[in-house]
């Protein structure tokens, strides 16, 4: 399918760029301000079916343009840069604010704390604006929250696919689970398979 | 068991002293969050419960999102009342415990106990509820207490504001003999969102109604094992009584079918009133058509056939039904003993000739319970009955004597 991009799609396989979407995890996804509890989660998608509603969008309520997405990954990624597609008649959200590796926000501190970065979004119906990211600040990125405060004056505000394009490590963030301290180790009691063939063992 | 942290908002104002709950609203209120906290508590284990007073000085913070049981309870002692109630700024610094909470990954609850009158606008309300919805907080309203119109109104436009999905939930609780906790078990601000719970909520209404809610014998299994248990055992056993006892009936009611085929309305009224019972007894034992109840049914046809006048065999039927029921050689006895005391040959004949009939019989057969009329000791049987009756009959021209046996 053609990408109305200005260079011929042969070179390179557009949906493949806009990949970090596989590496969200969907199960965690969540949003302050959605009308439809859990809609947020049909915002993330592959790149060619980005204006696909089927699966419904992201609104927020009614009167209120405010939302606040939070999206944690399964590893850590770096983003290059975000895409928005937003809806028609004033649906779209105007201002972007991206917070990155924090838990738990909701919008009194979206309001006062300094985002990461920040964009003045245009409507972008059909998915083709990329907003770069400040690559430097978005290296080893856990989770992504971002905030949209204001729409083109809209009743609410809807989203039909938030895209992002980027690398994924394959480290993850989050530190040990569980940890058991021994006073006395033995290391015969952790054996791996990995130890099994090896030459040296301790008693 | 739905992950949880709950701020609970107190209303300690002077129109707590009133009587009209008993003992008095502020007891009935604390009653009330003491289950409420237990509730929250039991259905997960790591859900927090915080408390803050509304009236009094100002809005103050008791205990702030806590598993501890115990700390909640003792911050409820020793409150004191004060003037009044300011619901705004307690769902406010509420929200802000809330947020603050250590475990993100709970959801946000707010129970507020609304006792005095309120003197907001609807509008304020409006702007607070949809605030918390937009923060994903839901919110519970316990509306007790005083009662000036309008108050109930703007309780519930605060929660429709925040509803979101069913989350929140208000009660309106009028003055009365039942106390406040008791009419708050049933309410789904107990029963969490219709799950989690409800086995404390049913725990603690059978434990203070006294009554029989929830658990089967009225004891609650937690609390008293071996004597819900000893209790179970005896209604087992008792049930297993009637069962046989039940059982009995419905095969004295299959004889008595089968000796009174006379068309007697009474006899016929009793029949199908003991048919209907039996049928109802034994439509679950269906499958329990045994050789026993095979070999009685032969037994009581043949009787029917050799034996006296029909009544006669009736009233030795509903005599021996029990006997027979357990003994079929002490049956037998029996039966051979009546049918040397038989005399009348006219019935039956009569009755011979009746059950001749052979789809007559069938139909009978047919229409008991329990009886499978394609069972083939019973089909053996039906054709021995022609040769026997009419083998029989030739006798009883011959001797009273007759051979009964099948």
């Amino acid at each position: 399918m053609s990408c109305l991009h200005d260079h011929s799609c042969e070179d390179h396989n557009c949906s493949a760029d806009w990949s970090l979407h596989t590496h969200i995890d969907l199960s965690k996804v969540s949003a302050l301000n959605e009308a439809v509890a859990g809609s947020v989660k049909s915002v993330f998608k592959p790149w060619n079916r980005r204006l696909d509603t089927s699966e419904g969008f992201l609104e927020s309520n009614d009167g209120d343009p405010e939302l606040l997405v939070f999206i944690p990954f399964t590893s850590d990624v770096k983003i290059k840069s975000i895409s928005v597609v937003g809806g028609s008649g004033g649906t779209s959200p105007s201002k972007m604010r991206a917070f990155i590796n924090r838990d738990g926000i909701d919008f009194s501190d979206a309001q006062n704390m300094q985002p990461v970065q920040e964009w003045d979004l245009n409507e972008n119906l059909q998915g083709l604006l990329e907003y770069q990211t400040r690559y430097s600040r978005f290296q080893g990125v856990g989770n992504l929250t971002l905030h949209f405060p204001d729409n083109f004056g809209g009743d609410t505000t809807q989203i039909y696919y938030i895209g992002l394009k980027g690398e994924a490590t394959q480290l993850k963030r989050d530190v040990v689970a569980t940890i058991v301290y021994e006073i006395t180790p033995n290391p015969s009691d952790h054996k791996t398979r990995a130890d099994a063939g090896s030459l040296a063992h301790v008693e | 068991m739905v992950l949880e942290a709950t701020m609970i908002c107190i209303d300690n104002s002077e129109w707590m002293r009133n009587g009209d709950y008993s003992p008095s609203r502020f007891q009935a209120q604390a009653d009330a969050i003491n289950l409420i906290c237990g509730a929250k508590t039991q259905s997960n284990p790591e859900n927090t419960v915080g408390v803050l007073t509304m009236a009094g000085k100002g809005v103050r913070v008791l205990v702030t999102p806590t598993s501890d049981l115990g700390k909640i309870l003792a911050c409820l002692h020793g409150l004191d009342f004060g003037c009044e109630m300011n619901l705004t700024a307690g769902i406010q610094v509420a929200q802000l415990a809330l947020k603050h909470r250590q475990n993100k990954k709970q959801k946000q609850r707010i129970i507020v106990f609304a006792g005095s009158p309120i003197t907001y606008e609807k509008k304020t309300l409006e702007a607070i509820g949809r605030k918390l919805k937009k923060n994903s907080v839901a919110l519970d309203v316990v509306d007790f207490g005083e009662s000036d119109d309008g108050k109930a109104e703007k309780l519930e436009t605060l929660v429709a504001a925040v509803n979101n999905n069913d989350n929140s939930h208000i009660v309106h609780v009028s003055p009365g003999p039942n106390a406040l906790s008791d009419v708050l078990i049933s309410t789904p601000i107990f029963s969490g969102d219709g799950e989690g719970g409800s086995g404390f909520a049913a725990a603690a209404a059978a434990a203070s109604a006294g009554g029989v809610s929830g658990f089967d014998f009225g004891v609650d299994p937690n609390l008293d094992p071996e004597l819900a248990l000893a209790l179970r055992i005896s209604m087992e056993e008792e049930r297993a009584r009637q069962e046989a006892a039940a059982k009995k009936a419905a095969e004295e009611a299959s004889k008595e079918e089968k000796g009174g085929e006379q068309a007697s309305s009474s006899r016929d009224t009793t029949m199908s009133e003991a048919v209907n019972t039996s049928a109802v007894i034994a439509d679950d034992k269906r499958q329990n058509l045994t050789d026993v109840e095979a070999a009685l049914l032969e037994q009581a046809l043949a009787m029917s056939m050799d034996g006296a006048k029909s009544s006669s065999v009736d009233m030795i039927d509903a005599d021996m039904s029990d006997a027979t029921a357990e003994d079929p050689e002490l049956a037998y006895a029996l039966k051979m003993s009546v049918q040397e005391s038989a005399g009348d040959s006219s019935t039956h004949s009569g009755m011979s000739k009746v059950l001749e009939d052979q789809s007559f019989v069938s139909s009978v057969l047919n229409s008991l319970p329990g009886v499978d009329p394609n069972d083939p000791s019973l089909k053996d049987f039906l054709a021995s009955l022609q040769d026997q009756s009419e083998t029989q009959q030739k006798r009883k021209e011959d001797s009273p004597e007759k051979d009964g046996d099948k």
